[in-house]
């Protein structure tokens, strides 16, 4: 190779390395994800955030829980998944989410185990499982019995039928990304423990992006006019869980809420 | 698919006398989903009586109430036939009786006063009270002692005044005023009576639970140019019907605010309702290989209802000797009492087994028991049966619920049941696959069950849980689900927490899965015993639409509340 053409590869690769600094995410090595049937990365297994967005989706320091609770519901401190760790809030927005911070303890869906919606499914302290047919992908949660059927199959988006906690989600392969485009949200769902929110008017893009055979990097672009000023992005990686035998087991969270939902209604009130 | 249809007319058999159009109030047709049914319903709960000429209608105080079957469109209230009347000497009486009745079986719903009455003596005029027949047609019932039997037609119309005389106009009649308080026409017994519609413009009749009313003419041409005449839309000319059991014509008008109007010939007697029987194919099988997916497995994707098995008991019923199966109009009638079983507070459009919606053809299957081959579940064990001795018999006990747990796991939105036996509603199941797990997905509380299929072994004993663990491999072309860690709080059948169950699903045809499922339960049961049905494929028909039960579960707090105020009331 002459000295010439080292030059000139060398400055090709320096150019390639500035540009993918460029993009979102930076892809590993191809031939390290598992491949399915027909090619596309083989994402069947059981998966879980790791962290403390569930918490709180920005950074946070640690923080007292419940008194009676002491250091086992007390708040670990964290660092955001929010890109750039700001949430664009309309003004009247940001206040509804004061609002709900201050109230967290008794209006946070999650405590009535009510189904999480989208994103908070993927990164509550549960695991979740993926099923990755040739029609549909199905996404089934470790929390509130929530589960989402994603449609490979469909030619045209098809608008949801009705708004559900849930959504409607549609998928499509972008290389060796799984892109999830979701509405027909109820605008029940928070987004965290900390009262971040969104409305009914909540779009979420979601990408699946293998980072070889055991992580994925998830990212969501949250879109909502009615709370937010401009679309936003989350983003933390998803880790296979590596234990023989691992399972999404059953829980049924609902009898957990029951005094806490009907105990004013006993004969004997336990609230 | 052809859907059955079934329709409801109402025919006035006595002879009225001529008005200045020289016409007959005839019937009024009532749409229900089952002739049979709703012949039993009326001359069970208002005294009508079945025609003797025909076998779709009844004879009730002095007219005829001839039964449609098709899809209804829903209740009659709100379109611009409000509702029929019936009167009674003794309303009170009358009443005891529907509201002992319940709405339980095919029932009669009540609707009441909003201090929570169901009668009310209006002075001057006489007492009155309303109820709902099971497809949706209000009835009034008054206790008018100038005209018992078949008492008054209840228009919805945007200009009362202006709609009696129309008909008064079109089809004779007397005009007349009930008790010197409501303005009606009066045709021979029967009042037309209209009420101000105050809500826009009334919906159309056609297809709702009181489709239309029908005039009888002696000339029907003249009738029909003098409806012409007076702007009225005739939507079918007149003609012999397809079907018409006698040569007599009918002809369709459109009258005031959307209601249908029947003209018919003197004569008229009805049309034979066609009645297509889709081919049954749950058993008119064909030699059929399974398709495989991708990776080599069975295929069983797709959305499946349980539709075509609702109705089928799980037992034998002990009257019934013969194992062979039903007829399809016995199938056809179980699974519309079934369906009328539920009526609760659901209109019948809402539930998805009501004849003329569901679209695969009732299961003619006696019983879901297949082992023992008798169709009935094996002695318990003498441990069970002393255990079924003991119980106190709480059956005729009103049970007031002290708190959630005191319902059941359905109420609760925890679990249907550990069988996915059919209702009503939600009998859906979605199934998604992938390399080495199945997912099964149940429409009823949107609950998702994964089974692996790659042979890794079941959870320790100590996980237990509502649904238990569920393992799965492929025998053939069958997938074979066995299940144990139940957590015994969902008994089926009265099993324990010694449970263990074993499914098996087989794609059977294009559109047929076959569903056995055994249970084991050697605390309950002598021996194991199977039961099975059959899922019919329906992705034309609907998808799954996530069934939130728990996020809404206003029942538990309404119960629950109800129950509080019931106590307060009897003073504890």
């Amino acid at each position: 190779m002459s000295k010439w053409q080292s030059a000139q590869l060398t400055s090709i690769v320096v150019l390639l390395a500035v540009f993918s600094l460029t993009t979102r995410v930076v892809i590993a090595q191809s031939s390290d994800v598992p491949r399915a049937f027909d090619g596309h990365p083989d994402l069947n297994g059981v998966w879980q955030a790791i962290g403390t967005a569930h918490w709180d989706i920005q950074d946070h320091p640690a923080s007292a829980g419940p008194p009676d609770m002491g250091a086992i519901g007390a708040i670990p401190p964290g660092q955001g998944v929010v890109v750039g760790n700001v949430i664009p809030y309309r003004p009247e927005a940001l206040e509804q989410k004061q609002q709900n911070f201050e109230n967290r303890w008794t209006d946070d869906p999650e405590l009535k185990c009510f189904m999480p919606g989208v994103p908070r499914a993927t990164y509550l302290p549960y695991p979740f499982r993926i099923i990755q047919g040739d029609r549909k992908i199905m996404l089934v949660y470790g929390f509130a019995e929530a589960n989402r059927t994603v449609h490979m199959d469909k030619d045209n988006p098809e608008p949801p039928p009705l708004d559900t906690w849930m959504g409607r989600s549609h998928g499509s392969w972008d290389g060796d990304t799984l892109v999830i485009d979701a509405v027909g949200f109820n605008g029940e769902s928070w987004l965290d423990r900390a009262g971040n929110f969104a409305s009914n008017g909540l779009h979420v893009v979601e990408r699946y992006t293998p980072m070889g055979a055991n992580v994925l990097m998830y990212e969501a672009t949250i879109e909502d006019p009615n709370v937010f000023t401009e679309p936003w992005t989350m983003r933390m990686p998803l880790y296979r869980r590596l234990e023989e035998n691992a399972q999404v087991l059953e829980y049924k969270c609902v009898e957990f809420t029951e005094d806490l939902l009907y105990g004013h209604l006993r004969r004997e009130p336990t609230r | 698919m052809t859907l059955t249809r079934i329709g409801l007319a109402f025919v006035v058999a006595a002879v009225l006398s001529t008005g200045v159009g020289a016409a007959d109030y005839h019937h009024v047709h009532l749409t229900t989903s089952n002739a049979t049914e709703a012949i039993g319903w009326y001359t069970r709960y208002l005294d009508c009586e079945p025609l003797t000429d025909r076998d779709d209608g009844v004879e009730c105080g002095g007219a005829q109430v001839v039964f449609d079957s098709r899809p209804t469109l829903g209740s009659s209230q709100r379109t611009g036939i409000d509702h029929i009347s019936f009167s009674y000497a003794d309303l009170m009486a009358k009443m005891a009786e529907l509201e002992a009745v319940g709405v339980g079986g095919s029932g009669v719903r009540l609707q009441r006063f909003p201090d929570g009455s169901t009668l009310r003596d209006i002075p001057g005029l006489f007492k009155v009270g309303f109820i709902f027949d099971p497809w949706g047609t209000r009835i009034e019932l008054v206790e008018d002692d100038q005209t018992i039997g078949f008492h008054h037609i209840h228009l919805n119309a945007s200009d009362p005044a202006a709609t009696l005389a129309w008909y008064q106009e079109s089809f004779g009649g007397e005009s007349a005023s009930l008790r010197n308080r409501i303005d009606g026409v009066r045709m021979g017994d029967i009042w037309l009576l209209a009420m101000p519609y105050e809500d826009g413009v009334p919906a159309a009749t056609a297809g709702r639970a009181i489709d239309h009313i029908a005039f009888s003419v002696t000339d029907m041409d003249s009738a029909v140019s003098g409806l012409r005449s007076r702007d009225a839309e005739i939507l079918e000319e007149p003609m012999v019907p397809s079907g018409g059991r006698t040569a007599a014509r009918r002809a369709f008008i459109g009258g005031p605010d959307n209601v249908s109007l029947a003209v018919v010939e003197a004569g008229f007697a009805g049309v034979d309702a066609e009645i297509e029987v889709p081919v049954d194919i749950t058993t008119e099988l064909q030699p059929y290989t399974v398709p495989r997916t991708p990776w080599g497995t069975p295929d069983f994707q797709g959305v499946w209802t349980g539709d075509a098995a609702h109705g089928i008991p799980l037992q034998r019923p002990e009257d019934m000797t013969d194992l062979s199966s039903l007829t399809a109009e016995e199938a056809a009638a179980r699974r519309e009492r079934g369906t009328l079983g539920s009526i609760w507070g659901y209109e019948s459009e809402w539930r998805d087994t009501t004849l003329g919606y569901v679209k695969s053809t009732p299961s003619r299957q006696v019983a879901m028991v297949i082992d023992p081959q008798d169709g009935r579940l094996p002695p318990m064990t003498a441990e069970a049966q002393a255990r079924t001795a003991n119980r106190v018999d709480t059956s005729g006990v009103r049970r007031i619920a002290e708190g959630p747990e005191d319902l059941s796991p359905w109420v609760r939105c925890i679990t249907r049941s550990l069988v996915p036996t059919p209702g009503v509603y939600n009998n859906g199941m979605q199934i998604v696959q992938g390399p080495g797990h199945v997912a099964l997905q149940r429409e009823m509380i949107h609950e998702t069950r994964v089974i692996p299929t790659d042979s890794s072994p079941h959870v320790g004993s100590d996980i237990t849980s509502w649904l238990g663990d569920a393992r799965g491999y492929w025998d053939g072309d069958t997938l074979v689900v066995e299940i144990r860690n139940f957590n015994g709080q969902v008994p089926y059948q009265g099993s324990s927490d010694n449970l263990t169950m074993t499914e098996r699903y087989t794609r059977t045809g294009p559109d047929t899965l076959e569903y056995q499922f055994m249970l084991n339960d050697p605390t309950v049961w002598t021996r194991p015993w199977t039961g099975m049905f059959t899922f019919v494929r329906d992705e034309t028909q609907y998808e799954l639409v996530e069934y939130a039960c728990h996020e809404g579960n206003y029942g538990m707090t309404n119960i629950l509340s109800g129950a509080r105020a019931r106590e307060a009331d009897e003073g504890r």
